[in-house]
């Protein structure tokens, strides 16, 4: 009852949010749609450019609608002390951050699947071979990031910072699985195989290639590295020293 | 029965102790004060007891549960009213109810809980647009909303009107009647001698004075206070005094019988005394007394 409670909370929250909308949603479905779209009118080959792009910047999904906006959401609250108030309350620490996890999951998933849709009409970006990988792969690598970002806040010392410090994080993201077209071949072979370790990476490789075992297994490895860290260092009040 | 009971309660930030070994225990159904100048570690104690904090020594217990320890028990059986809380912006006061509403087991209907807090007229602001004293009263409601056992409220009327405040008096103490506990911190000294039946003043992070409130302010002297009359010198009175401006002091265990002496040696003599206030001792005084500055 009280997970349900913190899921339609988080929810409710996040669709009333204006301009958090507009920095979570509109942006990384902007990207995600628009830049397969001119790849395919642009490009001689366009629906396999369209397509690469398409799946490299559902990486831009995730490492935006989930991670930067569980982290920016959660370090506000936290620096609000609206999270030390939902503490007062019959709601243990993990209901109050499952739900809030729950709900990014939801709107991340929401998103990719909606923007596979848009693709596949706009730019001609055919369904993926294996729609029940894609489906899982998006689900388990929202949950990833949703998990690390909401680890990341520890990281934050104050909210106002929070925005910012999640950048480079979708930018190695975006750049890791190949949102910025060629630029990935340019780089040197080493960063790239360390940008394969990144778990968006692995989701994108799953959904695109429906290669389900090692994507797993990395997601699984950071989700738990997450939940660790949080459980070893996340702050539900704001830092006073 | 025990509701609460602190029994050498320290908790340090860092290298400062803010609070140094304190004991007091507070039975069930009774309204408890806990009072204190600003940094005397009436919030830490309370954070403590609501379980936000581990303490450093001594144990803590709230209906025989740790509440740290026992957190999710603990906090089903108790409402906790913070110094300091954040709410959600954005959503109105009716949908801040209904939402903790959900989070409560047993809650209180929303207008119920809307109308107890003074807030029925308010309803359908968002909290970013309510005034100092209403988001306060939000956060009465919302304390109270699951009809605790124990309700522990840090300066619950702090920024309330009047009237305000009153309501919030009646609040508390229909739910003491119920049977609930109630651990309050106040400045209001008035307020704190009204509602309360025990007490304990913290100093410094140390308790200086504790037990029932009717028992306490007995053994606590009362004031006679009078215009020094002129050409009088204070060591002619028959009892001593202490000035304060040209008003002569006297403090006495039994004020209306120090009252009658000054007034027999007055008559005596041929002299009036002006401006005579009798009272037993206030709350007040036994605070000023016992806190340092
Ligand atoms: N997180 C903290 N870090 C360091 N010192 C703290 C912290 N919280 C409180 N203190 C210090 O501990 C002491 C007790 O603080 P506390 O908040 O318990 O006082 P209080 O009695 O509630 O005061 P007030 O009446 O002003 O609310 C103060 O001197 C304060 O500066
Ligand atoms: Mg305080």
């Amino acid at each position: 009852m009280s997970l349900a409670a913190t899921y339609k909370l988080g929810a409710r929250l996040f669709w009333r949010d204006k301009a958090m909308l507009a920095g979570s949603v509109i942006t990384p479905v902007g990207l995600t749609v628009g830049m397969p779209l001119l790849m395919r009118h642009v490009q001689a080959d366009g629906v396999a450019w369209a397509t690469q792009t398409f799946y490299g910047s559902t990486a831009l999904v995730l490492s935006i609608t989930g991670f930067m906006n569980i982290a920016v959401a959660l370090s506000m609250r936290r620096d609000q002390l609206v999270l030390k108030r939902l503490r007062s309350t019959m709601l243990t620490d993990g209901q109050i951050l499952a739900g809030e996890i729950a709900s990014t999951v939801t709107q991340t998933v929401a998103l990719v699947v909606g923007c596979l849709v848009a693709v596949r009409f706009v730019a001609d970006v055919p369904f993926p071979d294996n729609p029940v990988v894609f489906v899982a792969a998006t689900l388990g690598g929202a949950v990833c990031v949703a998990v690390l970002g909401a680890a990341y806040t520890a990281a934050i010392p104050r909210a106002e910072l929070a925005a910012a410090m999640t950048v480079p994080v979708f930018l190695v993201c975006g750049v890791g699985a190949g949102a910025m077209g060629p630029l990935l071949d340019l780089l040197p072979s080493w960063v790239r195989s360390v940008f394969d370790l990144l778990p968006t990476s692995a989701a994108v490789h799953a959904m695109k290639t429906g290669e389900f075992a090692a994507p797993a297994l990395n997601l699984a490895l950071w989700t738990l590295a997450g939940l660790v860290a949080i459980r070893l260092w996340f702050r539900w009040e704001p830092r006073r020293s | 029965m025990t509701a609460i009971q602190v029994s050498g309660l320290v908790k340090r930030y860092g290298a400062f102790e803010a609070v140094k070994g304190v004991s007091f225990e507070v039975a069930e159904g009774e309204i408890f004060a806990l009072l204190g100048r600003n940094g005397a570690g009436k919030t830490t104690t309370v954070e403590v007891l609501a379980g936000f904090q581990r303490p450093d020594e001594g144990t803590v217990r709230v209906l025989g549960l740790d509440p740290a320890g026992q957190r999710g028990e603990a906090r089903r059986r108790t409402g906790v009213m913070l110094q300091e809380a954040g709410f959600f912006p954005d959503l109105t006061v009716a949908r801040t109810v209904d939402t903790w509403r959900d989070f409560t087991a047993a809650a209180r209907p929303r207008d119920e809980a809307l109308r107890l807090a003074g807030l029925a007229h308010k309803a359908g602001t968002k909290v970013r647009q309510l005034s100092g004293g209403e988001k306060r009263r939000l956060d009465l409601a919302l304390a109270t909303l699951g009809r605790p056992e124990v309700l522990f409220l840090d300066e619950p009327t702090t920024g309330m009107d009047p009237e305000a405040r009153r309501d919030t008096w009646e609040l508390v103490r229909g739910l003491a009647a119920d049977g609930a506990t109630v651990l309050l911190t106040t400045h209001y000294l008035e307020e704190a001698q009204r509602l309360a039946s025990s007490l304990a003043i913290l100093d410094g992070g140390a308790i200086v004075a504790a037990g029932g409130m009717a028992e306490t302010l007995a053994a606590q002297s009362g004031r006679v206070a009078f215009r020094m009359p002129p050409g009088v010198a204070p060591d002619e009175l028959p009892l001593p005094v202490t000035l304060e401006g040209e008003l002569a002091v006297c403090r006495a265990e039994d004020p209306d019988l120090a009252a009658q002496t000054l007034l027999s040696w007055a008559a005596g003599r041929g002299l009036r005394l002006t401006g005579l206030d009798v009272r037993a001792a206030t709350l007040e005084d036994l605070f000023l007394d016992r806190s340092t500055s």
